[in-house]
């Protein structure tokens, strides 16, 4: 019985010990925007409290910042996957558009059923991100290039060759031709809507669908538990005998695949088209990771950080437009917050290297 | 030093402590692994602040912030671990921090003969040209001494000085210490190796548990008597029967490790265990045991040479093919390959287990098999938890090393490579490891044990390979092996 109580004991330690720093940081981000408010002339209170409303009370708001959030949540489980692994993955962005781009152009021009259509367009998408994201994995592998480098480069390559193609060979001549995206899928290959006055899409549901396969994944499967491992501690897996090899590219394959649901999600549920930036301007990819880092790589917690971070994207819009307060706001009190669990990061690993430095002697 | 007292969290690491020094005495600081001994000489050269308590010199009361207080009061201390820098010489080494100068510049010439003087002065021969890096072990640690000196010291404190000396160059340390105390130093010294007090000190002092248990002259205690104050109970000497040995499990033939430079770092070693013996492999640290163990283990592929482990020849194969072809292994550092600090218990306890039908099914796991799995290994092998949720970094030393000792005694194999497996844990666990170790070995497997542990070795191994720059420098049978020819041959010296 009383190792039971310290079992229940020690997991609510380490839940406040691993919600606290989000919290916190949470809250000095608020602040931190706060002074800009008042510095902009407004209340922050009212504007918070507008803020708030317009992005999770008020259903319509609440809607799209679900809908805002799918690829997000959807790109966060792609950044943690890899990262809790110890791999770098910061190509997510591009493995997403890669992805996305081959989906479409297969949903655009593949003749036959519509539900084949569909299973060829998601499934050769997917290989082609997780193609996109076995390059700097072979890359390491066999030249140890630093991934960090390759992946973050990568992001460019994709989005400017999507963008070529968008441009020229697959742009839509019809309607008044300026805007530079390819023509609409079949609507038989669209996401059903889930609601009948807003964008809110069946996207959602395969991100919780996303997230629950990696919380299975990663603690259920053999992968998971060695990809874990290594990530923790390279040596240790390797000396335990994993693969490493063969887990770093699962892993990354595996990220590809994922960050192209995530673009499939924007595209099939609610543009129903590629348009030339639409999954690098709105930044998708970049607000995943922050919740991959602001929850420590915890599924459920990135889900509900990237739920926040959209809602966060949604209210700053909403409030431009009714309090004049510029969108701004929301990506400052968003960079704070990241930069608070950093700073948090900082601070552990600094007063580590003194602990060592003091262990080491001072004699000199 | 009174009542000195240190409390970490809810932890006393010395509760209470009095210590006293007097002039050109040697006294020794004994007790297990985390009795207090290093909190406090820490707390004596300004590491560490106490809790409470007071620091008395020559009757003046002191209050160190720093070693740089402890310095100026002419309070010196040889650590564990050497702080020199290797590409330097002897001379640079020594004054570093109080250079001579010759107007603004470092004074070659003048450091040169300081530390010549120095060496005149206390009989400590050393070449102040030489690069330290090339210098052995024990001429690094008289490094470390002169450096002390040269501060001026006149309380010398030497924490765990044999413990990577050779006994030759044991021997030379302890004739040092009392030479150096004959010209009026005062000299602590801590250490858990008992036969070097007996040898060596004036006066001991037992610590068990963070508390002072007690202090007596020399003469007046012998190493029963210390050993039982340390560990509160009797030790038992261990006597281990021989027994016949079966086929040959193990057979390491002409096995080359290449080096970065013309040097091999293993050159041609050739060995062999066979089934119910325990073959040690004594040697300075540095001399290729680790690389042995990587090339055993998949770790590191060798260059050339044979590993016939079963009559089947894994040189070169991976990691989990050498595991799988009856190879467990209980790695040297156990915080680099042993576990990952951030693992939960059960995950560091399933570690290559993972593929058994008992803890997954295709590539599922199965989580209440860990669970179980992962209850047998703490309970049998008496490792102090809080849950299996518990992290492995939280765990002491001593019960992270049952653990993984646990985990790869599990794995059944014909062939148990235990590298260092002792280090740095305490008699109470040192004895329950040998123990396993024995029962291995009883139960018809063949054990290679890489120790830097001169005792350890000579203790359990049924045969004993010397290893000297990556070669088999000698092979001995318990019974004809000596602590001063496995000395010679560690050192690289020749048996006449």
């Amino acid at each position: 019985m009383k190792k039971n109580d310290n079992g229940l004991s020690l997991v609510l330690l380490r839940g406040w010990a691993a919600l606290r720093q989000p919290l916190i940081a949470i809250v000095f981000g608020l602040l931190i925007g706060a002074i800009i408010i008042v510095a902009c002339g407004e209340s922050p209170l009212m504007v918070y409290a507008e803020m708030f409303q317009k992005s999770f009370i008020k259903p319509y708001y609440l809607f799209s910042t679900l809908v805002r959030s799918t690829p997000v949540i959807i790109c966060a489980m792609a950044v943690g996957i890899s990262w809790r692994a110890g791999y770098i993955n910061l190509g997510v962005e591009g493995q997403m558009i890669t992805g996305a781009f081959i989906s479409t152009v297969v949903a655009l021009f593949m003749p036959g059923p519509s539900f084949l259509v569909a299973i060829v367009a998601w499934v050769l998408g997917m290989a082609a991100g997780a193609a996109y994201a076995l390059i700097p994995a072979i890359l390491t592998w066999k030249f140890n290039v630093s991934m960090v480098i390759t992946t973050l480069m990568m992001n460019y390559v994709a989005s400017y060759i999507t963008s070529y193609f968008v441009t020229y060979p697959l742009k839509d001549t019809a309607g008044d031709g300026l805007s530079i995206q390819t023509p609409e899928i079949a609507e038989a290959l669209r996401l059903p809507r889930l609601s009948s006055t807003t964008t809110f899409n069946a996207g959602f549901i395969i991100a919780i669908a996303v997230v629950v396969l990696i919380l299975f994944i990663s603690r259920k499967t053999i992968f998971g538990y060695e990809s874990k491992m290594g990530g923790f501690n390279p040596t240790f897996a390797q000396y335990g005998g994993t693969k490493q090899v063969k887990v770093m590219m699962i892993t990354m394959a595996l990220a590809g695949a994922i960050a192209c649901v995530a673009g499939n999600a924007e595209v099939f549920g609610l543009k129903y088209r590629y348009t030339d930036g639409m999954l690098s301007t709105t930044s998708y990819a970049w607000t995943g990771l922050q919740s991959a880092l602001i929850a420590g790589l915890d599924p459920i917690g990135m889900t509900v950080v990237a739920i926040f971070l959209s809602g966060l994207q949604i209210g700053g819009s909403a409030i431009q437009r009714s309090m004049g307060i510029p969108l701004e706001i929301a990506n400052i009190i968003q960079c704070c917050i990241t930069l608070f669990v950093s700073v948090k990061i900082t601070i552990r690993f600094v007063k580590k290297s003194k602990a060592a430095a003091k262990e080491g002697g001072k004699q000199a | 030093m009174k009542h000195i007292t240190k409390v970490y969290g809810s932890l006393y690491a010395n509760n209470d402590i009095p210590l006293t020094l007097n002039k050109g005495e040697i006294l020794a600081v004994v007790g297990e692994n985390g009795a207090g001994k290093s909190t406090l000489m820490k707390i004596l050269y300004g590491l560490e602040q106490p809790t409470s308590g007071e620091i008395y010199l020559n009757g003046e009361k002191q209050n160190f912030r720093s070693p740089h207080d402890a310095i100026a009061k002419k309070i010196g201390m040889v650590q564990q671990h050497f702080m020199l820098l290797e590409p330097c010489t002897v001379a640079e080494n020594i004054v570093y921090g109080k250079e001579p100068k010759k107007g603004l510049f470092f004074d070659r010439e003048g450091a040169v003969k300081i530390v010549e003087e120095l060496c005149e002065k206390y009989g400590l021969h050393i070449d102040p040209r030489l690069k330290v890096g090339d210098c052995p072990v024990g001429l690094q640690q008289r490094v470390e001494i002169l450096k002390v000196l040269y501060q001026d010291a006149d309380i010398i404190i030497f924490d765990e000085p044999s413990a990577v000396l050779t006994p030759q160059e044991v021997t030379e340390l302890l004739a040092t210490m009392r030479k150096l105390a004959t010209m009026g130093k005062s000299i602590i010294i801590i250490t858990h190796k008992l036969h070097e007090v007996m040898a060596v000190a004036d006066r001991v002092m037992v610590m068990r548990l963070g508390k002072f248990i007690q202090e007596m002259p020399i003469t007046e205690t012998n190493i029963e008597e210390m050993s039982f104050l340390m560990v509160g109970r009797h030790v038992v000497e261990r006597h281990v029967d021989p027994q016949p040995t079966g086929e040959r499990v193990l057979d390491v033939k002409d096995l080359v490790l290449a080096g970065s430079d013309a040097k091999n770092i293993l050159d041609h070693f050739n060995m062999h265990v066979d089934a119910g013996e325990i073959v040690g492999i004594a040697g300075v640290s540095g001399n290729g045991q680790s690389e042995l163990i990587q090339c055993l283990t998949g770790l590191l592929p060798p260059t050339s040479g044979q590993i016939l482990l079963q009559g089947k020849d894994v040189a070169g194969h991976s990691v989990g093919e050498i595991r799988e072809a009856g190879c467990a292994c209980i790695p040297e550092d156990r915080y680099l390959w042993g576990c990952a600090k951030e693992a939960t218990l059960t995950e560091t306890a399933i570690m290559a287990h993972q593929h058994k039908p008992e803890l997954s099914k295709n590539g599922l796991l199965n989580s209440k098999g860990a669970k179980v799995f992962t209850q047998r290994l703490l309970d049998n092998y008496d490792v102090r938890n809080s849950g299996q949720s518990q992290k492995a970094g939280e765990l002491s030393g001593g019960n992270i090393q049952k653990l993984i000792v646990a985990r790869e005694m599990e794995q059944k194999s014909p062939l148990l490579i235990a590298a260092e497996p002792t280090r740095g844990v305490d008699i109470g666990a040192i004895e329950f490891i040998h123990g396993k170790l024995l029962e291995k070995r009883a139960e018809g497997d063949a054990v290679l044990l890489i120790s830097s542990e001169l005792t350890e070795i000579m203790s359990l191994s049924d045969r004993i390979y010397v290893i000297y720059e990556g070669q088999a420098a000698g092979e001995f049978r318990k019974e004809d092996a000596t602590e001063e020819d496995l000395g010679i041959l560690m050192m690289g010296g020749k048996l006449v």
